[in-house]
């Protein structure tokens, strides 16, 4: 009873198509805890960039140094992003346009950019992640409903149908429920976390874009005098 | 610029995370989870409660809880009844075949001695008969013998008669040949003479001719009359012989009817005797096939050649599983009525149907609790019928279509 009812045993006893959907179901639940442990790290760092640079940013230090310090663009990541494509943008469009408006619109619209790569990035996989949560459970079920009609078919053929017989046929379908519920469930978990995550730090990104919007804006107000005078 | 590229290559580093990292992490969190659902399992096997709350017991009426010593015993016990029974059937036989031995002896002396009897009588009728056969054949042949001396004296008077006539007729031939001679000599009278003497003998010779005739009708008339009356008195003596003969066989014929009965009676005795000794005979056969077939299937069921055993551990294996099938069933079925001690225990005994529907399920040792008694009796009456029963080898359905059930709550073993 312990050796049969073991879930080693039940997974090398079971009929292909269970095991097709184990191995799916199992591959699933890798991948799904690869992006699950890829997230976390990306967005803790991107958390520990963000706290960092807004740290650096609100240190008072002056923003040209800011932006000359901060590496090429398409290497920078989270609000640095956003203000070195927001601060380049403002840098280029100053000799051509006196204009604030226009010069706040590029920047602005620039920065929206910005940030939709980073929502991007940030979001990266997370879907996958979604589709494990929300498909495994089914595939386990269609595993479970397959190795059931098995169980059925060869009971029919037995010539007394006990719980004794039944049971290790149901017990081997419910496998495959189970592993689907075990790689939906932190999926779930961890779907929702990440992009919980993921969204406070793009809040946090589109809160500094409007900050640094609004510091550029001040900056243009007096601008625009000296422009006119 | 140095600077800038190294710093830019130090944020690179560290602001990409890379997929080999949470690969290893992933899969050594699957790994990881796979060898705990391995070494867990059969640690937490044990302790696994389910059974423990249901104990249903199965006992059947035979003790069956131990087969193997079971099957010894009932090997021993089988072995012991053979021998006893081998030694009362020699000892039967022995005694019969004395007693046959001595019946047979006793109705062989007497058909000996019957036979003997009957030789001797017939022997003696035999030889009586003989003697009379022979006295009749003796007075026959003196008879015939008197008369053919009868006729022979009277042909070989007759014969000699005529031999005398002949040599008087020869000497008076040869007188006359003498004379004939004489008269050739004489001529021509002689020739007269002769022709007269030879007429005269020719009449002579026709009267002798006549005369032999005669005599040789009279002689065979004397023997006809002589055979006649042999005949007549062979065929008296046969008459007469023949009605001694018919007395005779009348009698004998009464006697051998007499023998006849009592050889029947004695027939039909000693008939009687094979026929009841056939009987008995065949009774016994009959009693030793019997004996023998019942020690045969006794062997096929407990010792007997390997398939006798397989077959027979089979049927216990399937008689096994019969036990699980029920007291699972029936455990399955129990709803425990709530507030009963670990120890109360009931016992319920269930007679089965031929077909495994329950016919009659009772309480033999109450625990006391009627609730507790009536759930035990529920549960067998749910979980019925046993169809399984019909699956048993029928040599042990038998066997299991009563049984005990005790029924027993609580973690106890």
């Amino acid at each position: 009873m312990n050796d049969s009812m073991s879930i080693p045993h039940l997974i090398m006893n079971a009929s292909g198509v269970v095991q097709f959907v184990m191995l799916l179901l199992m591959i699933g639940s890798v991948l799904s805890w690869i992006v699950v442990f890829q997230r976390s790290f990306v967005m803790r760092r991107a958390r520990k960039a963000h706290r960092a640079f807004e740290d650096r940013f609100w240190s008072g230090v002056d923003l040209n140094e800011l932006y000359r310090d901060a590496p090429a663009e398409g290497e920078t990541q989270g609000a640095e992003h956003i203000f070195r494509a927001g601060f380049r943008e403002f840098n280029r469009l100053m000799p051509k346009t006196r204009s604030p408006q226009a010069i706040l619109d590029g920047v602005q619209r620039s920065m929206r950019v910005a940030w939709s790569r980073e929502e991007e990035r940030l979001n990266l996989h997370l879907v996958f992640l979604a589709t494990v949560a929300s498909a495994s459970p089914y595939i386990g079920l269609f595993g479970t409903v397959w190795g059931i009609m098995g169980s059925f078919q060869s009971l029919s053929m037995a010539q007394q149908a006990t719980l004794a017989t039944v049971a290790p046929w149901i017990a081997e379908a419910l496998v495959a429920t189970a592993m689907g519920l075990f790689a939906a469930i932190p999926a779930v978990i961890f779907y929702n976390r990440l992009s919980a995550e993921s969204s406070r730090l793009l809040g946090k990104y589109e809160d500094f874009a409007e900050e640094f919007h609004s510091i550029l804006h001040r900056n243009l107000q007096g601008r625009p005098d000296a422009g006119a005078a | 610029m140095a600077k800038p590229q190294r710093r830019k290559t130090l944020k690179r580093s560290a602001g990409r995370v890379g997929y080999g990292l949470p690969t290893v992490l992933a899969v050594a969190l699957h790994l990881g989870i796979l060898v705990i659902s391995v070494i867990k399992w059969p640690s937490s096997e044990p302790e696994a409660p389910n059974n423990a709350i249901v104990q249903a017991t199965l006992i059947s009426t035979e003790t069956r809880t131990d087969q193997a010593q079971q099957a010894a015993e009932a090997r021993t016990r089988a072995a012991e009844r053979q021998a006893q029974e081998e030694a009362e059937r020699q000892a039967q036989e022995e005694a019969e075949r004395q007693a046959r031995e001595a019946a047979e002896q006793q109705a062989a002396e007497e058909a000996e001695r019957q036979a003997a009897e009957q030789q001797a009588q017939q022997e003696a009728e035999q030889q009586a008969r003989e003697e009379a056969a022979e006295q009749a054949q003796a007075e026959a042949e003196r008879r015939a013998a008197e008369a053919e001396a009868a006729a022979q004296r009277k042909a070989e008077e007759e014969a000699e008669r005529e031999a005398a006539r002949q040599q008087a007729e020869q000497e008076r031939q040869a007188e006359a040949e003498r004379r004939r001679q004489e008269e050739a000599a004489r001529q021509q009278e002689a020739e007269r003479q002769a022709r007269e003497e030879a007429e005269q003998k020719a009449r002579e010779e026709a009267e002798q001719q006549a005369r032999e005739e005669a005599e040789r009708k009279a002689q065979e008339e004397a023997e006809r009359q002589a055979r006649e009356a042999a005949e007549q008195q062979a065929r008296e003596e046969a008459e007469r012989k023949a009605q001694e003969e018919a007395e005779r066989q009348a009698r004998e014929a009464a006697e051998q009817k007499a023998r006849e009965e009592a050889e029947r009676q004695a027939r039909q005795e000693a008939e009687r005797k094979a026929q009841e000794e056939a009987e008995r005979q065949a009774r016994e056969a009959a009693e030793q096939k019997a004996r023998e077939e019942a020690e045969r299937q006794l062997q096929r069921i407990i010792e007997g050649d390997s398939s006798a055993v397989s077959n027979a551990e089979q049927g216990n294996e399937a008689a096994n599983g019969f036990i699980q099938l029920v007291r699972r069933a029936v455990e399955q079925a129990w709803v425990i009525p709530p507030n009963v001690g670990d120890g109360t225990t009931a016992e319920v005994q269930v007679r089965l149907g031929p077909s495994g529907e329950v016919f009659a399920a009772t309480v033999t040792r109450s625990s006391g609790n009627a609730a507790f008694d009536n759930s035990a009796i529920q549960a067998v009456e749910s979980a019925a019928p046993f169809t399984e029963l019909r699956d048993l080898p029928s040599g042990v359905q038998r066997d299991y279509r009563q049984f005990n059930l005790r029924f027993r709550p609580g973690d106890i073993r």
